[in-house]
């Protein structure tokens, strides 16, 4: 057997178009794992007891369990209850609640690492709890952030392959498509494996990129 | 006015304030001085609300630090520097100052702006208006805290150690703002171990010593032979700082 990449080409179309779905899907749970982030880790922080053991549990309890398993919860088991969703629904919604557990942990030990004094001199610059939170803590926390949250969201396009297991046909999904019609999976995982490594390489450029920007008073250059 | 009435503050077992009365009337320039330890830092973080009390009262304008309400509007009439700077590091200069003008005194963003850069040309700083803190030297970030505090139009600046995080050039560049400050007629309560600094521009000298103020004296007072120096106590702080 010969290692030919053109029988490929008939079917580049099909998975450009998984690609653009895992392209989409990872975007919405960026944005989704974001907010639970920052949400859980202002609850995690906050004075409240009983709402920094909720975020807790969330955290622990998503952290804890098999995303695959997840997954099957919300695709298989909610149904049952009377709860349907559709299958790109579904990997969005799962992806950001098990990103937002990681992000939050993230989010939260930036939080914890800045320095006292500057929220003390925000305090009694007369500033509000939730003005204080929106315009020094979160933005500190952040940036501080960005290389341990871009691997929360490479994990995250790695892990939205599972999303395939629920009969959606993103990168993943579709290449095991077209590998069962054209009998040559050895081709088209090549091709999967290259697709993935590219897509966290740049991800992971991107990242440094935006933490070198939002860092760059860093940088010894005025 | 800032009257702080038989405060009390402890942590833990240990007693920090004891028991402290102290009046700042408007226009007055008052220096606190005590050796390390003696409770300076803690008498100013009770008076910005930093630390609860645990007996006593402070009230600045009337209105009671220990109440969250009243704590909202003797904080709008008051502003800190700090001994560190507390400048918030993801903001430049300007930004620094023009962040609490905006979103508590509902200034118009570009008009704060233009109110910050005119604040850091008084200091000095025009031309680092949009530097971040890191790239700032010691001395440029105390006086953007400086401007910082200013930029509330505070009646009364409560200043700890401002200028010991710095060395003795860039010291100096900080205590002319403040010299000028004072002969401006804003009150101010500054904690210092800058003793002849201390002589030349306050009006009146207190004395923190363990906890207790021990001395509240006019400054020509303090630092005279039949006054403040007739306390051992003094003479002897005095003289070991001025040795140091
Ligand atoms: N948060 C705290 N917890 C426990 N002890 C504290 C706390 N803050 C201050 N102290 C103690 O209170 C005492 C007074 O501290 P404070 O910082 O007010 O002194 P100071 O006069 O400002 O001294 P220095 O000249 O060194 O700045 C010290 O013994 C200090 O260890
Ligand atoms: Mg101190």
């Amino acid at each position: 057997m010969t290692f030919d990449l053109t029988i490929l080409a008939p079917h580049i179309p099909f998975l450009l178009k998984g690609a653009v779905l895992t392209a989409e899907a990872c975007v919405l749970a960026l944005v989704g794992s974001l907010c639970i982030g920052m949400i859980v880790a202002a609850l995690v922080t906050s004075a409240s007891p009983i709402l920094s053991r909720i975020a807790y549990i969330y955290v622990d309890l998503f952290r804890n369990i098999p995303f695959i398993v997840q997954l099957f919860f919300f695709f298989y088991g909610l149904p049952e209850i009377g709860i349907y969703l559709d299958a790109f629904a579904t990997g969005v919604i799962a992806l950001s609640i098990a990103g937002g557990a990681f992000t939050s942990d993230v989010i939260r030990s930036g939080i914890l690492s800045i320095d006292t004094g500057i929220l003390e001199a925000a305090e009694v610059s007369g500033l509000s709890k939730p003005t204080i939170f929106r315009k020094i803590v979160m933005p500190i926390a952040l940036r501080t952030s960005v290389r341990p949250l871009g691997s929360v969201f490479i994990n995250l396009i790695l892990t939205s392959s599972i999303l395939s297991t629920i009969t959606l046909n993103e990168l993943t999904g579709s290449a095991k498509i077209v590998a069962s019609d054209t009998f040559r999976p050895f081709e088209i995982y090549a091709v999967l494996l290259v697709a993935y490594a590219s897509l966290t390489y740049l991800v992971s450029l991107a990242i440094g990129a935006l933490h070198r920007y939002l860092n760059r008073d860093q940088s010894g250059v005025a | 006015m800032i009257s702080v009435r038989g405060v009390r503050k402890a942590f833990g077992a240990a007693t920090v304030l004891d028991g402290i009365d102290l009046d700042v009337h408007s226009g007055e320039v008052v220096s606190i001085l005590g050796s390390s330890g003696s409770g300076k830092s803690t008498l100013i973080r009770c008076m910005n609300g930093l630390e609860k009390l645990d007996a006593g009262c402070i009230t600045i304008d009337d209105f009671d630090v220990s109440r969250p309400k009243e704590l909202t509007e003797a904080r709008k009439r008051s502003a800190t520097v700090f001994q560190l700077f507390n400048l918030y590091p993801h903001m430049t200069a300007v930004q620094n100052i023009a962040l609490a003008p905006v979103e508590v005194l509902k200034i118009p963003p570009k008009q704060a702006e233009a109110d910050a850069r005119a604040l850091l040309e008084s200091v000095g700083l025009s031309a680092r208006a949009d530097a971040f803190p890191s790239q700032l030297s010691g001395g440029q970030r105390q006086r953007v805290g400086i401007c910082r505090a200013l930029a509330m139009k505070p009646r009364y600046l409560l200043l700890d150690e401002i200028t010991s995080a710095l060395d003795p050039e860039m010291t100096s560049d900080v205590l002319a703002i403040l010299a000028k400050l004072a002969s401006d007629g804003t009150t101010m309560v500054f904690v210092t171990h800058e003793i002849e600094f201390a002589r030349t521009i306050s009006s009146r000298v207190v004395f923190l010593d363990k906890g207790q103020l021990v001395v509240d004296l006019p400054t020509a007072e303090f630092f005279a032979a039949d006054g403040g120096m007739a306390k051992p106590r003094i003479a002897q702080f005095l003289s070991k700082m001025r040795k140091d």
